[in-house]
């Protein structure tokens, strides 16, 4: 039937339309991912101009922003001439001028940039004022054509659309957040289980309803539609012909009306294709039931909308266009005279490469300056830390090995440990440590999927009471949910009016002594917490359940691992890692993530390699299978050599606080106490530094010693007032694939994030594969989330936290009603350093061609330049750039190595953001 | 040792000078760090609470009613003088010590909550400010000088509602509740006014006229029926100001203003009834409102709402001291739930798992006897916010805006100028988006 096809057509449509929607799930759970994952099959330059066209939002930072860093010197001209160097060039002068040197003269130069707004002033009192630029402005003006008024023919248009828009955004997203809702409202929405507009229609369809005048008749039109019987699809269509469109404008319209709130629209999309993303309340979400529902606000307020205002301004573009000329050519050395005596082609050449060089395309030269500075002080110290030495072998046994999550921020933690321990080696790995879980904790409610989002976990592992605890779990878990009813309840009492006014007139004063020490004293209160929990409900001591004898499954998951599966994941993570011989006693795995309050976006702050959550029940996993001796027997057999005496620990490291948690302890081997003594006293002094380290970066902070940043660190993520828990990835710019020997004992800065990779032990490229198959993807979205949140805040990001509020337990708006916001705080990117992310990889430039063959979406990352590439050969360390489908020899400008005793000399003192360094105390051991 | 009515006028008048102080050395030019702002901050309101403790303790030993300070007049106009007379009593000096204990907690809060925001120092001025102008109302001796407080407060709120002025929502909304306030604050000064003209002889009817104007600007302020639709609106400022003012003390003042009318409201009782029926119709549909309420500060404002309607109602049936220490435990419950609500998450997060992923249903207690229709229409007269906007967005709005309208164009018409904005034809679709 002719109507099938059509509502086919309209659902394709709205499909393919909605993919422009942010991919931003429920916040309790953030993964960082490509803001502009859908114009990621497009080179990143034309991809951000596409999405800025379609978004309306800015491409780069602004071009005020990059001439500071340029008087700043963190552009340099060598660097514009570099970029200049790959652009096409053409005469527009004979002899005198070509389109490079115009371009360097006006991004070197001081030209400033006007606006139709302040142009007449600018003449008369300002900076155009002096005579020669009045009279180049003059023969510019004449010869260009004098002056032309752009009639704002749109504003008319937008105005009506602004004007629905006002009309129906607060009905609309309140709907939204009342059907969405986790949990937040008292009553939940009735018959949601109908889907959104079948409850919205059932809601407002019965007579009765008094309505705002602008939405006068939505109750008829509603009444309308369940009498026609029409499904949403069909809504959509009808809704689509009343506003008089046709099937070729049905995308623009679908398009426009989709991402006028695009984050609510998005979360219908991410909760339609994934409904397991719902935190506590399961819905059935579609995109189509939310258009049909927006359509139908439309057609009605449209109809009630008898005229709208409409500002009429014109901005005359020709007199900017001439001042422009005249101020560009002056700087060139053309006066007005040069200019009148022109002839006619060249001054049309000129005038055309100016109006050619707009706003956009000089941002992205200076942009491509920008991050070619960056690459510099990168790659330059890099392989002159390689070309100075030998690269220190491994002497002897370490004294422990220590693996941590490939993560920025635990490159300070690694530093820092090697400075304390000289004797220590430390390794990155991805941090769910190769185990891909579905895993309950015994405090949990339900169970997660512990690895990276790309991944289904097919084995459960669950979290028990140990041995002889089983009877005091028992009563804790009964004591925590009585408490847990208690405060609930308490808390939804003090809402409502005859409960409320029990509590708040008679114990309501006692709310002064939680308000008095959380804000005056977290860390106490916190403390004072804690101990009140031990004792009302004290912990139990657990064990993992993880191992499968036969053919168990837990929630239609394999239960655990076999022997076999044990080892093949263990050795995975241990052979990517280069690490299969010269064990330590001691090997301690850390896993991580990050506690804090006042937060919404706290998960962001986790372990991306875990899909957003505590990388924690990982690294204990991983230890707990590598200790199990026919694991290692296994192992022995796939070339890894664990020698009987090696000892796993898995640990929890939290970035906020920089606490440290190791796991089953006790269950230590007593030969191995002084091996894990010793490593554990090290790693209280790292974190201790660690603190230090971050704490010079927070304004707030004053200084002190170890102890003193650490104790700040830890009211950071007790505060309640606190809206920077830590500054999390807020300066990743670099990922370094190869072994520790490259780094160690370089000041990174906590930018780069270092994965463990020995080329040397991988001469199928295996592994190279399977690292950069994971990594490429996580760190390149991270990356570049951290880059459009920053370019634009306010649109790809959400703008400052400060008037957040959380909607449904599914996001945060602005205010009481506002769209739906997704991408990073301003909080979480203010000091951040927008530039795609530099990939070095220890690897020779064919071998790693070969891999990006092999995988297509690694592929797209590199080809269509969303990351930046460079490769270091294994044996010379010499490294070779990326640049337009070749690898090129690194050019170095001769990059400063500057060498100091300790991380502490380097930084103290400085908040901005450092070059290279090398800390001596390590180079001495190496 | 320093006389009561020295550390009285100290008290209110030292947010007061700190705000011109720090607003001078900016104006100035002085470069003004966010620690030097925080630590005065600090001092002021450690001072004051000090200060407060001194007048409990000097009141209580020597059984004083009152502490009244006299500093003489502002001006005077014929007959009519303005008298600077400072007065605490048993009602004021609760609200005094809330307002300085509060306000003192939430500028520790702000200290690290709006560290390195361009606005800090605005923030920080305008909290001053406000409660430079929350001491004035609870201490003013007369309903002249409260004005002044009343209006200082009004301001504050609605500058730190429109804070993220860079946003048009916030200020539009801002702009919505300044509305709200002016018209409601007419009631204050008209009723002031009447008290003047009747001077020391009230009459009955004189005294119902005067409460029910009263009446008016106390529900203004305290958001109740039918102005309680400005509250979530008010919900775009940074959240310590949210709490300072919807949670603690600037939705009190209106039931603070009706303590104040209490001697009236004796005179009055069927304006006294009335403010309790205004109070309850208040509370239930708030709490009715709060219900479909699915975000977290807008569910807080309504719960605010309810309890203040409560307030109300203890007020007109006279029931003073309760009220007071209602109004005590309000502010400080609803302080501290404001200052947690960007942890909502996280701890529903918590509470959800220790409940083993069984939180209580809610929402089924006596909604339960109700008919499915009736719950969902009772569902969509919460979720429009019990009509209350859109009401008087009819009433009293559109006729309003059509009426300048008209004015705006007849002007222009008679001036022969163009008006400076173009009405226009609504475009279809098509056009719209060609």
């Amino acid at each position: 039937m002719g109507s099938e096809t059509a509502t086919h057509s309209i659902e394709h449509i709205v499909r393919h339309a909605a993919h422009l929607l942010p991919a931003q799930g429920p916040i309790g759970v953030f993964v960082h991912h490509n803001t502009l994952h859908a114009f990621q099959h497009l080179p990143f330059e034309e991809g951000v101009l596409a999405a800025a066209r379609t978004f309306g939002t800015e491409p780069y930072l602004d071009e005020e922003a990059y001439r500071a860093e340029m008087r700043q010197g963190r552009i340099q001209a060598s660097d514009i001439d570099f970029v200049l160097a790959g652009e096409p060039n053409a005469v527009i002068l004979a002899g005198r001028l070509d389109r490079n040197t115009l371009r360097r003269s006006w991004l070197v130069g001081d030209i400033p940039e006007f606006d139709a707004a302040t142009l007449d002033w600018e003449l008369e009192e300002s900076r155009l004022s002096e005579e020669g630029i009045r009279k180049s402005f003059d023969v510019c003006l004449r010869r260009m054509g004098g002056s032309r008024h752009r009639e704002a023919d749109l504003m008319r248009a937008s105005a009506t659309l602004q004007r629905i828009d006002e009309v129906i955004h607060p009905w609309l997203i309140r709907l939204c957040g009342s059907y969405l809702d986790q949990g937040m409202a008292y009553w939940p929405m009735p018959s949601r289980e109908d889907g959104f507009y079948r409850s919205v229609r059932d809601l407002l369809a019965p007579k009765g309803m008094l309505l705002p005048e602008g939405l006068r008749g939505l109750d008829e039109a509603f009444r309308k539609q369940a009498a026609a019987g029409w499904g949403a699809g069909q809504v959509v269509e009808e809704m689509l012909a009343e506003l008089g469109c046709d099937e070729s404008q049905w995308e623009h319209v679908v398009r426009r009306e989709l991402l006028a709130l695009a984050g609510w629209a998005g979360m219908f999309q991410q909760l339609e294709q994934q409904p397991a993303l719902a935190p506590h309340v399961r819905l059935c979400c579609s995109v189509l039931d939310y258009l049909a529902v927006r359509l139908t606000l439309h057609v009605v307020a449209r109809r009630n909308l008898r005229e709208v205002e409409a500002a009429t301004a014109a901005a005359d573009e020709g007199r900017v266009a001439a001042a422009r000329l005249g101020v560009v050519a002056r700087e060139l050395g053309l006066e007005a005279e040069d200019l009148e005596s022109l002839p006619e082609a060249g001054f049309c050449r000129l005038a055309d490469a100016v109006a050619q060089f707009d706003g956009l395309e000089r941002r992205r030269l200076f942009h491509l300056a920008y991050e070619r500075r960056h690459e510099q002080q990168v790659l330059g110290p890099l392989q002159r830390f390689r070309s100075a030495g030998q690269l220190a072998g491994a002497e002897g046994r370490p004294a422990a090995q220590v693996f941590f999550c490939i993560d920025d921020r635990e490159e300070s933690m690694r530093r820092h440990l090697e400075e304390v321990d000289p004797a220590v080696e430390t390794f990155g790995a991805a941090g769910f440590f190769g185990v891909a879980i579905d895993y309950a904790g015994i405090d949990d409610p339900g169970a997660v999927s512990l690895c990276p989002i790309v991944v289904t976990p097919q084995h459960a592992v669950r979290e028990k009471p140990a041995e002889g605890y089983r009877e005091q779990h028992g009563r804790r878990k009964a004591a925590r949910r009585f408490l847990a009813q208690v405060l609930h309840n308490g808390s939804v009492g003090s809402r409502s009016m005859v409960r409320g006014w029990l509590a708040t007139a008679t114990l309501g004063l006692f709310s002064l002594f939680p308000l008095i020490a959380r804000i005056l004293s977290p860390r106490v209160y916190g403390r004072l917490r804690d101990q009140i929990n031990e004792i009302l409900v004290p912990r139990v001591e657990t064990e993992l359940a993880f191992t499968r004898k036969g053919n168990e499954t837990v929630d239609g998951l394999a239960h655990g691992f076999s022997v076999a599966e044990k080892a093949e994941r263990v050795a995975g993570v241990l052979k990517g890692a280069g690490l299969v011989r010269n064990f330590a006693r001691v090997v301690i795995v850390l896993g991580h993530g990050s506690t804090s309050i006042n937060n919404p976006h706290e998960s962001a702050y986790d372990c991306g390699a875990c899909g957003g959550r505590r990388g924690g029940p990982n690294a204990r996993l991983f230890a707990a299978m590598a200790n199990q001796p026919e694991v290692r027997v296994e192992l022995r057999r796939r070339g890894v050599e664990v020698p009987e005496d090696t000892w796993f620990v898995g640990g929890y490291h939290d970035t906020c606080s920089d606490g440290i948690t190791l796991f089953d302890v006790q269950a230590t081997p007593e030969t191995h106490n002084a091996d894990l003594a010793r490593i554990h006293g090290s790693l209280d002094k790292a974190r201790a530094r660690n603190a230090h380290e971050r704490g010079r970066r927070f304004e707030f902070w004053r200084g002190g010693s170890g102890e003193a940043a650490l104790a700040h660190a830890e009211e950071r993520s007790e505060h309640l007032a606190e809206p920077r828990p830590e500054y999390g990835h807020s300066t990743n710019a670099v990922c370094i694939v190869g072994r520790r020997a490259s780094t160690r004992g370089l000041f990174l800065d906590r930018r780069a994030f270092l994965v463990s990779y020995d080329a040397g032990e991988d001469p199928t490229d295996e592994y190279l594969a399977r690292q950069l198959g994971a990594v490429v993807p996580v760190c390149a979205g991270i990356s570049l989330e951290y880059y459009f949140s920053r370019v634009d805040n306010e649109r790809y990001g959400c703008g400052t936290k400060l008037p957040h509020n959380v909607a449904g337990l599914v996001g945060v708006m602005n205010g009481h009603a506002s769209d739906l916001r997704t991408g990073l705080t301003w909080q979480m990117v203010e000091i951040h350093e927008p530039v795609r992310i530099l990939f070095v990889i220890e690897t020779t430039p064919e071998r790693l061609l070969k891999v990006m063959q092999g995988n297509a979406a690694v592929r797209e990352f590199v080809e269509n330049r969303w990351i930046r590439v460079s490769t270091m050969d294994p044996a010379s360390g010499r490294i070779h750039v990326y640049r337009d489908s070749v690898f090129e020899p690194l050019a170095t400008e001769a990059e400063e190595l500057p060498a100091v005793a300790s991380s502490m000399d380097w930084y103290r003192g400085k908040r901005q953001h450092l070059p290279i360094a090398r800390i001596g105390s390590l180079q001495e051991v190496a | 040792m320093v006389s009561s009515e020295l550390i009285l006028g100290a008290v209110v008048a030292l947010p007061g000078l700190v705000f011109a102080l720090v607003t001078m050395l900016w104006l100035l030019g002085a470069p003004l760090k966010e620690r030097f702002v925080v630590i005065v901050t600090a001092i002021t309101y450690s001072v004051a609470v000090l200060g407060v403790l001194a007048l409990f303790v000097e009141m209580s030993s020597q059984g004083l009613q009152q502490i009244l300070a006299s500093f003489g007049n502002w001006f005077k106009l014929g007959a009519y003088e303005f008298p600077l007379i400072l007065k605490v009593d048993r009602v004021s000096l609760p609200f005094a010590a809330l307002t300085v204990i509060l306000t003192g907690l939430v500028g520790a809060f702000s200290a690290r909550y709006m560290h390195r925001e361009p606005g800090f120092l605005r923030f920080f001025l305008l909290l001053h400010l406000f409660a430079f102008g929350a001491l004035v109302i609870f201490t003013a001796g007369s309903f002249d000088l409260l004005i002044a407080g009343w209006e200082f407060v009004g301001l504050t709120s609605v500058l730190l509602i429109a804070f993220f002025h860079e946003r048009p929502d916030p200020v539009s909304n801002a702009l919505r509740v300044f509305a709200v306030y002016r018209g409601c604050d007419i009631g204050l000064l008209v009723g002031v006014v009447v008290l003047h003209h009747y001077h020391d002889h009230v009459t009955p009817g004189a005294a119902a006229l005067v409460s029910l104007l009263f009446l008016l600007a106390a529900s203004g302020k305290s958001a109740q029926f039918p102005f309680s639709g400005w509250l979530p609106r008010a919900m775009e400022g940074p959240t310590p100001s949210s709490a300072i003012f919807y949670g603690a003390i600037s939705v009190h003042a209106g039931a603070y203003l009706m303590l104040r009318t209490r001697p009236y409201l004796e005179m009055a009782p069927q304006v006294a009834v009335l403010v309790v029926a205004v109070g309850l119709v208040t509370a239930v549909l708030a709490t009715l409102v709060g219900r479909a309420c699915s975000d977290v500060k807008t569910s807080l404002a309504y719960a605010s709402v309810t309890q203040v309607g409560v307030i109300f109602a203890e007020i007109g049936m006279g029931w003073e001291t309760l009220a007071l220490v209602h109004i005590c435990g309000h502010a400080a419950v609803r302080t501290l739930q404001f200052l947690r609500a960007p942890s909502a998450l996280h701890e529903f997060h918590q509470l959800h798992a220790a409940a083993g992923g069984e939180l209580g249903q809610t929402g089924s207690h006596y909604e339960a006897f109700l008919p499915v229709a009736v719950r969902a229409r009772l569902y969509r007269f919460a979720l429009d916010r019990a009509h209350m906007d859109t009401l008087l967005d009819r009433i009293v709005v559109a006729p309003l805006v059509r009426v300048s309208t008209l004015l705006n164009r007849t002007e222009y018409r008679m001036e022969g100028k163009p008006s400076g904005a173009r009405v226009v034809r609504v475009p279809v679709a098509g056009e719209a988006d060609a």
